[in-house]
């Protein structure tokens, strides 16, 4: 879960729509006001009791306001350094489209939704980042559930098979003096977070569907300035639709995805809010069965408080689950890793210490300026 | 105690301290308007000129239009492209272009309107609205990014520009506003300078008192020094804020219309930062102008030199202005111009006054010895004593109606000449460009056969290079442009020198040359040029020497008919006035004759007419830094006139005791305001005039290698005189209502306290 990329979608579409003006106590980044907006009845809001279905779900949700496809890999080169790695692409409608409607022609150049990529690359104290737009509808950035490809520009993610245990994806991203090309085996089962893949964002029920693959094993290369690095590692790949995630109140949020060394996977957020925080996670057994936890079943907590160019940010989270026996230290590497686009957001690799150790990634908005 | 006694001064004459403070101010505000205008209409150019930087598109090797599908295609290569759909909007000068500020995100430098500032359809709106509901179909065009690599193999880059360049004129007359500002400075200083002494020159007699009483006059002069610092810092920060006022609310206009021009907001008036450096430099020159005198050998004063101007002898400055003639006219760079300049004004402030003042005695000795002519005599007496004592606001004010003059005849002739070149560059309403591979000469048949069709040429472009006689020295590459035929779109272009008929010597075989290649070889209409086109070599006479303004590159124009056959062009077009047809028309049958879909047709009609408003703005700014200089100039001319007329209330007041009725004593006081401003207009004129030719004629051939055409514009001298003249009567108004008031007559007129017996 990373609303980030709501965010990011939004700000694209204030730019495109000319709507300069954010009003204040929208939440963050006026993602609440998406909730009040007269459009947001047009589309569709998930809810509990919602299912996942594939290899639909895969593909765009035109009837939702916002959805990604989140990638990040903790790698290692040959010479075992760390390499993290991101590819986040996003969509955010403008316009809802019925189920039934066809896609607008090209030529028309609509503004009916707006795309998004993000891609970055954390190695050896830097951090690289990159990011692309593109309108919907034209032709050159879209998705596809099946043969599952997502695309914008020349970047892309696709696979040439059916998708599910075995598969292999291809992910191909240039950015100016850097890139990567990596091929993605998915060794498990899709994970479905909170219920049956609706995952509540908040006490008064608002959630999007929300399911992962945690289990890609990942080969390929990365390239940067020149120099070619063969690299191996795990990846964690994200899906999540929805029509409103944020509402008043809400500042900003912590995301972690955790690969533990004992085989157990762990999903956490935050949602920071004024009165109390909103907490969620999926604890991911060795086998694939997910324990979905609520906020009273986890907490979080932020030390190491580092500057940064955009402001303070935590380095460091205390996370226990006491019913797991969880209580780790999620730490950045030193460095800056903020991903400064459109809206600059913290995307960093995460090693993990305490009572399990591991590495991850984690995403923090809301700090800073 | 001692500074109570300083200021008693200004207690008892409290007119000359808000005089010298609302100089100050005054001052302050137009330097600081002139700094801050100058500075933004240098930056607003500059981003315009970025703005219109000829940028590439790409288009397909096989002629046909881009569409979205090449758009995507080369995105999904991974080239950064971005659309540019731009049609009409009811009125053809009127164009909207369709964006994605999606797409442009790619671009290191966005083309232009593609920020997050909002696309608010002036001209910019989202490329949806533009595609989906404009009535007319656009012309998509695809933008590439200057960094891209190669292009797929069906694909080329192609110029693409987004809207008129302005060239060097912009730069010109930069360089002119830069030299006006250095004048408005220097007016300034004097006008300052000359306000302040006047005080001094009051108070002599209160310094001797203080002296007398045992305080030194080391001590007198570093409390004055600290009373001129105080009132200046006083002044010049309302100065400030007032001069970024008032060029914020001119600026205005001016960004409105690069706006307009660019499709950019160019013009950051509202936001920019107060400009202490305009503060700092009046708070040197207020204290440079009025205490400069501290640091040079003291002499002793001379009877009626009170302003120090006269103190060399007259040849010293004759020499001076004789120098600095010489030297502007001589000049081999803009450096020895402006020194000689400096010169010459030097030498006209110091000799102007004196010479005045005995022209006005020379007058006065000439009246015959009558009753009658007596008043006469002692109006023009009176004259001469006014024009030494008024020395330097007289010179001030010469100064600023010099600037004034040369800064309206250098405006309007720029406005001649900039419309002259858009409408030489954009000879017809249409402009058609040849697509590659496109039999020209075929469009050229196509156009002949269309009955109802205006008048047109061909343009072909390309290189040529200029043969030295001897065959040793190196050939001069120059651009070459081919007409044919030639048409009434071309037979009014500014010939600078010809033969003549040229335009018919020119289809014989004859060569014209630009201003630019004609001055750096010197060049001249009639002798013959060795001109290598492609591989041949001709000798073709020189039939004329057109003007060709904004342009630094050397160029020859020749008929069509005269180049080689083996010549390739690497540009080819029409122009046309479509007469009697439709666009459209004219479009589809050289479509059909070229067999392309694509065919990229210019409105020159809207480009010229925005392409004007953006200068129209600028001249405006021009002439109110030029009124304003002459507001100052006169406002000094009111505060000083109107003081020192009072200095000499005594003797007009002796006008009634010799028999002068009150109404013939005011009647003379007009005559004698009015002699004194006409007279200070007369010896303006010649200055402005001499300004004018060194603007026109000597600093832009130095910087840039083209004159401009001098003209003089004897209407507006009227108008200044008018206003000089207005400026005395209003002098004699307020010193006839001052001698009405005056019950006894006042004792102290006499040399120290300004006046004269």
């Amino acid at each position: 879960m990373n609303p980030v990329h709501a965010a990011l979608l939004v700000i694209v579409a204030v730019s495109v729509s000319a709507c300069s003006e954010v009003p204040e106590n929208e939440g963050f980044a006026g993602l609440a006001a998406m909730v009040d907006s007269d459009s947001s009845h047009y589309f569709l809001q998930p809810g509990p009791g919602n299912t996942l279905s594939f290899p639909g779900d895969l593909g765009p949700h035109p009837q939702h306001r916002i959805e990604w496809w989140y990638l990040t890999a903790n790698l290692q080169t040959t010479d075992g350094q760390p390499l993290g790695l991101q590819w986040t692409q996003f969509r955010q409608a403008i316009k809802p489209r019925p189920a039934d409607s066809p896609a607008p022609p090209p030529d028309a150049w609509p503004l009916e939704a707006a795309w998004m990529a993000h891609a970055a690359v954390s190695f050896d104290g830097r951090h690289r980042f990159a990011e692309r737009l593109a309108r919907g509808d034209v032709g050159h950035a879209g998705a596809v559930a099946e043969p599952f490809r997502v695309w914008l520009d020349d970047w892309r993610l696709s696979a040439a098979v059916e998708t599910g245990p075995g598969d292999t994806w291809h992910l191909d991203v240039q950015a100016d003096g850097w890139g990567y090309d990596l091929q993605l085996a998915n060794t498990g089962e899709r994970v479905y977070h909170g219920d049956n893949g609706f995952s509540a964002k908040s006490f008064d029920g608002q959630g999007s569907m929300y399911f992962s693959l945690t289990d890609l094993a990942i080969t390929g290369t990365v390239t940067l300035n020149g120099q070619v690095h063969q690299v191996q590692g795990k990846g964690w790949f994200d899906r999540e639709w929805s029509s409103q995630l944020l509402k008043t109140g809400q500042q900003g949020w912590d995301w972690f995805a955790l690969h533990l060394d004992d085989g157990h996977k762990l999903m956490a957020f935050r949602l920071r809010e004024d009165e109390r925080d909103f907490l969620s996670a999926s604890w991911i057994s060795p086998g694939g069965e997910v324990k979905a936890m609520g906020p009273g079943e986890i907490t979080l907590s932020g030390t190491d408080w580092r500057e940064s160019e955009n402001g303070r940010v935590p380095g460091r989270f205390r996370v226990q689950i006491p019913d797991r026996n969880v209580d780790i230290q999620v730490s950045a590497p030193d460095g800056q890793y903020w991903n400064d686009g459109l809206y600059p957001y913290w995307e960093s690799p995460v090693s993990v210490k305490g009572s399990h150790t591991g590495v991850g990634y984690m995403e923090l908005t809301g700090y800073g300026r | 105690m001692l500074a109570k006694a300083m200021i008693s001064h200004y207690r008892r004459h409290p007119l000359q301290l808000i005089a010298l403070a609302l100089m100050i101010v005054v001052a302050t505000m137009l330097w600081t308007g002139v700094s801050v205008l100058t500075g933004q209409a240098r930056d607003s150019l500059a981003v315009s000129e970025e703005a219109v930087a000829a940028r590439k598109a790409v288009v397909r090797n096989d002629g046909q239009p881009v569409s979205v599908t090449d758009f995507v295609a080369l995105r999904r290569a991974g080239i950064c492209v971005a659309p540019w759909l731009e049609t009409a909007r009811g009125d053809a000068a009127q164009k909207v272009i369709g964006i994605d500020p999606l797409a442009m995100a790619c671009f290191d430098a966005p083309p232009t309107g593609s920020d997050s500032a909002g696309l608010d359809g002036d001209p910019f709106v989202d490329i949806s609205e533009v595609a989906g509901q404009s009535s007319r179909p656009g012309q998509l065009s695809l933008l590439v990014s200057p960094g891209e690599g190669p292009l797929p193999s069906e694909y080329q880059r192609r110029e693409f520009r987004l809207g008129p360049a302005t060239g060097e004129l912009a730069d010109s007359f930069l360089l002119n506003l830069d030299a006006l500002s250095l004048l408005v400075l220097f007016i300034t200083g004097l006008l300052v300078r000359s306000v302040y002494h006047l005080g001094l020159a009051q108070r002599r007699s209160s310094f001797v008192l203080l002296e007398r009483f045992g305080v030194e006059k080391a001590r007198i002069r570093r409390l004055l020094t600290a009373e001129l610092t105080l009132l200046t810092l006083i002044c010049v920060l309302p100065g400030v804020l007032l001069g970024q006022a008032l060029a914020n609310r001119l600026g205005q206009g001016f960004g409105q219309a690069l706006e307009s021009l660019f499709d950019l907001p160019l013009y950051a008036g509202e936001s920019s930062p107060v400009p202490w450096q305009a503060a700092l430099v009046m708070v040197v020159l207020v204290l440079g102008a009025c205490l400069v005198d501290r640091f040079l050998p003291q002499r002793p004063a001379r009877q009626g030199s009170s302003s120090g101007l006269s103190r060399l002898p007259v040849w010293a400055w004759s020499a001076t202005v004789g120098v600095g003639l010489m030297m502007v006219f001589l000049a081999s760079s803009l450096i020895w111009v402006f020194a000689g300049s400096a010169l010459v004004f030097a030498g006209v402030g110091g000799l102007m006054p004196g010479l005045l003042a005995r022209c006005a005695d020379a007058v006065a000795r000439r009246q015959r010895q009558t009753p009658s002519s007596s008043l006469n005599r002692w109006r023009y007496r009176e004259l001469a004593v006014m024009f030494r004592n008024l020395a330097l606001p007289v010179v001030a004010l010469q100064f600023a109606m010099a600037t004034v003059l040369a800064v309206q005849a250098l405006v309007t002739t720029f406005e001649a000449t900039f419309d002259q070149w858009l409408a030489q560059r954009l000879s017809a309403e249409l402009y058609v460009q040849v697509p590659d591979g496109a039999d020209a000469q075929a469009g050229e048949r196509a156009l002949a056969q269309l009955d109802g069709l205006g008048d047109w040429h061909r343009v072909r472009s390309g290189k040529a290079q200029l043969l030295a006689g001897d065959g040793a020295a190196e050939p001069l590459t120059m651009d070459l442009m081919a007409l044919s035929p030639i048409t009434p779109l071309v037979t009014d272009w500014t010939l600078l020198a010809s033969v003549d008929d040229p335009w018919a010597a020119l289809a014989s075989g004859g060569v014209m040359v630009n201003e630019q290649l004609a001055r750096r070889q010197g060049i001249q209409s009639g002798q013959s040029l060795r001109v290598k086109m492609g591989e041949s070599a001709l000798t073709m006479p020189v039939v004329a020497v057109y003007a060709d303004y904004g342009r630094p590159a050397a160029e020859v124009l020749v008929h069509g008919d005269s180049l080689p056959s083996g010549f390739r062009p690497s540009f080819q077009s029409f122009s046309i006035n479509p007469g009697a047809l439709a666009v459209d028309d004219i479009a589809r049958r050289l479509r059909a004759e070229w067999q392309v879909a694509d065919l990229v047709i210019r409105d020159n009609a809207s480009i010229q007419a925005l392409a004007s408003q953006v200068f129209q703005q600028t001249f405006l700014l021009t002439r109110a830094i030029s009124v304003l200089t002459l507001v100052l100039a006169s406002l000094s001319l009111l505060v000083m006139g109107w003081v020192f007329f009072s200095t000499r209330s005594w003797y007009f007041q002796l006008l009634g005791i010799w028999g002068v009725q009150p109404g013939e004593i005011r009647n003379q006081l007009r005559r004698l305001a009015l002699l004194l401003t006409s007279g200070v207009t007369l010896v303006a004129l010649p200055l402005g005039v001499w300004l004018t030719w060194v603007l026109v004629s000597r600093i832009n051939p130095l910087a840039f290698g083209w004159s401009l055409p001098m003209a003089v514009y004897p209407g507006f001298w009227l108008e200044l005189g008018l206003v000089m003249a207005a400026i005395g009567l209003v002098i004699a108004w307020l010193i006839g209502r001052q001698l009405a008031g005056q019950e006894s007559l006042r004792p102290a007129a006499n040399l120290e306290a300004g006046g004269e017996r």
